[in-house]
């Protein structure tokens, strides 16, 4: 007997028990569509997070920091623990060198009457929107004169906003600093969605760098920001750079490219992320399983009740090979149309998380291919207990049964 | 064709050993026509299965066109059971979800023969039995008599030389009945060996033979006096 005719004749028999075939099908159906969701999650986050953070420096930008503030603990004496004006003169010097910007960043308080919200503040140049990655989405940016006039000027973030002001109109309205007044002239938003401001929230306050000197005097600068002209080698450059920083430093180990740092914290929460869906996945994995066992189940179901037609097949020359097959292939139909099912199901779920929340889900064509052949061989495996069962009844027996 | 030597067949229930057959001694030539007759509980029935190679004898030989089929392969035996032995039964045994005409191409489909040329020999041979308009109705929308008229053309369909009927009017009413001996007849006429388990004395007069069995035995052979 050929596949076609056994593909016609299980596709028929499962036709006459359609409930039947469709819940077991469900079972295979449900497995595979939540590995495949959940792997679609676990991918999309982790792009979603190396992005995040190695997104953090752009490309033509070398972020340069004092280890201290890498390596958290007790600083050695004598350790570099700012970056000084001439730090700054020293990377301002190399040829390549478009622009060398301080930033500051740490927490604080803001008061705005009687609420008040624990952010994280920044302060840098006018170009800080560049720097930090914020898009100023009413009011505007503060200028360079508000940087060389030490402006009481700030640019708050959306949710900040929305913290001390709810639906009130922020612009122009006065928070307290330290007891310093700063004027509300922006309200920011992330330059894009992302999953860090999704989960923590961003309470973000932004301000002049000359401003925060004023009012937290004993602030050093936390972060250089060196951006490079266009066409020069961005990592060569700030190898240099950190070498001549470091000869004047008198330590070899002063400064660091947070660039690279960045990297590798992108490589180890992709390892984390890669062992979460895969213990996640696995759970799921329980799900696929039972239905497995859903499907061995009404196999087994199917040959008691077609034992007489099993009588009769083999009367009129049927193998065991052709039982066998008969019922194998009935169980493999039935796990690859769940497998099928469950594949465009987890395609669909990913994408529509995708136009939902901006997590890059997506499922790996490879994923698919693994599914379905994975749920191929569930029939396989769950059907060869119950065909064998069919293929070893005695014939006259068989024939017997009511 | 058919040798049966001292065939036994004895089935453990419990831990007593039955006897069903007790040596059984039977030679049917190509074209006979052969009636086995006897109460329920002779033994008729696993002498068929014997014969359908459904089931082994527990000792003797059995040969088939001169060889011993005793100690073939199971895969050999489906071959024959396709291809040299047509079975039709008291029940009909149908298989409910496929029309007439699936159930007639069912035995060419283990055969291995194509698509096209197995729906035209089945059309061919439910226009033998009567049955051609009523192709591709299910089982169960046919009467009893159509039902048997469809085993029939089945039991032909990979043209064998032995048809092997137990019971075939045991289910149905004087009137079909009859119209389903006529058919076996026919098909003996055609040459084609013919043998009926039955014990309808109607259904056994018209072989050439009557076995007559009792307790697993074969006591008795008779030849009709009437002419058929």
């Amino acid at each position: 007997m050929n596949l076609d005719e056994m593909l016609r004749m299980a596709l028929a028999s499962l036709a006459a028990n359609k409930t039947r075939a469709f819940l077991t099908m469900l079972g295979i159906w449900i497995g595979v569509a939540s590995i495949l969701a959940i792997v679609a999650i676990g991918n999309g986050g982790k792009a979603l997070v190396i992005g995040e953070i190695s997104g953090g420096n752009q490309s033509n930008v070398i972020q340069i920091v004092p280890r201290e503030l890498v390596a958290p603990g007790l600083p050695q004496p004598g350790q570099v623990l700012s970056i000084d004006d001439s730090d700054l003169a020293i990377t301002a010097s190399f040829s390549g060198v478009e622009s060398v910007n301080e930033t500051f960043y740490g927490t604080a308080v803001v008061q705005s009457g009687d609420k008040s919200d624990n952010v994280t503040l920044f302060a840098g140049p006018a170009d800080l929107d560049r720097l930090a990655r914020f898009v100023v989405v009413r009011g505007h940016m503060f200028t360079a004169e508000d940087v060389l006039s030490h402006g009481n000027v700030a640019v708050i973030s959306q949710s900040l906003a929305n913290k001390l002001f709810g639906s009130g109109n922020p612009l122009g309205a006065i928070i307290t600093l330290s007891g310093v007044p700063l004027e509300v002239i922006g309200v920011a938003q992330p330059e894009q969605a992302s999953l860090y401001s999704l989960v923590m929230g961003s309470d973000n306050l932004y301000i002049p760098d000359t401003t925060c000197e004023d009012i937290f005097p004993n602030w050093t600068a936390s972060e250089m920001d060196v951006v490079v002209q266009p066409g020069v080698d961005v990592q060569s450059l700030a190898n240099r750079i950190v070498l001549a920083l470091n000869i004047h430093a008198g330590d070899p180990t002063a400064f660091i490219d947070s660039s690279g740092l960045a990297a590798s914290v992108a490589a180890l929460v992709g390892k984390v992320t890669t062992i979460l869906t895969a213990v996640i996945g696995a759970v799921a994995g329980i799900a696929l399983l039972v239905g497995g066992v859903g499907v061995m189940n009404i196999m087994l179901v199917s040959v008691t009740e077609r034992t007489q037609e099993i009588g009769i097949r083999v009367s009129l020359g049927a193998r065991k090979r052709d039982i066998v097959l008969q019922f194998l292939v009935e169980s493999m139909v039935i796990t690859s149309m769940g497998g099928v099912a469950g594949i465009a199901t987890g395609v669909v779920v990913s994408a529509a998380l995708r136009a939902l929340t901006g997590i890059p889900a997506f499922v790996p064509w490879t994923v698919g291919a693994l599914a379905f052949v994975f749920s191929a061989a569930i029939g396989v495996v769950c059907g060869l207990y119950p065909a064998a069962k069919a293929a070893n009844l005695h014939p006259v027996d068989a024939l017997r049964y009511e | 064709m058919i040798r049966l030597v001292g065939v036994t067949k004895s089935y453990t229930v419990g831990d007593q050993l039955v006897p069903v057959l007790k040596g059984i001694h039977l030679e049917v030539h190509p074209g006979e026509f052969v009636a086995v007759m006897g109460p329920s509980g002779s033994g008729k029935s696993t002498l068929m299965h014997i014969l359908g190679l459904l089931d082994r004898p527990t000792s003797g030989d059995y040969e088939l066109n001169g060889a011993s089929v005793l100690h073939l392969p199971s895969n050999e035996l489906a071959r024959l059971r396709n291809q040299h032995i047509g079975f039709v039964f008291q029940n009909f045994h149908l298989i409910p979800r496929m029309s007439a005409v699936r159930n007639v191409e069912l035995p060419m489909v283990y055969a291995g023969v194509p698509r096209s040329k197995r729906r035209a020999r089945a059309m061919e041979l439910l226009e033998m039995v009567g049955m051609a308009n009523r192709a591709h109705h299910l089982p169960n929308e046919l009467s009893g008599g159509q039902r048997q008229r469809v085993a029939i053309a089945r039991a032909l369909a990979n043209d064998p030389a032995v048809l092997l009927a137990d019971e075939p009017t045991g289910a149905l009413d004087q009137q079909t009945g009859g119209e389903i001996l006529r058919i076996l007849q026919d098909l003996h006429a055609d040459g084609r060996t013919v043998m009926v388990i039955t014990h309808d004395p109607r259904v056994a007069r018209a072989g050439q033979r009557i076995l007559h069995m009792v307790d697993g035995e074969i006591v008795r052979e008779e030849v009709p006096d009437e002419p058929r």
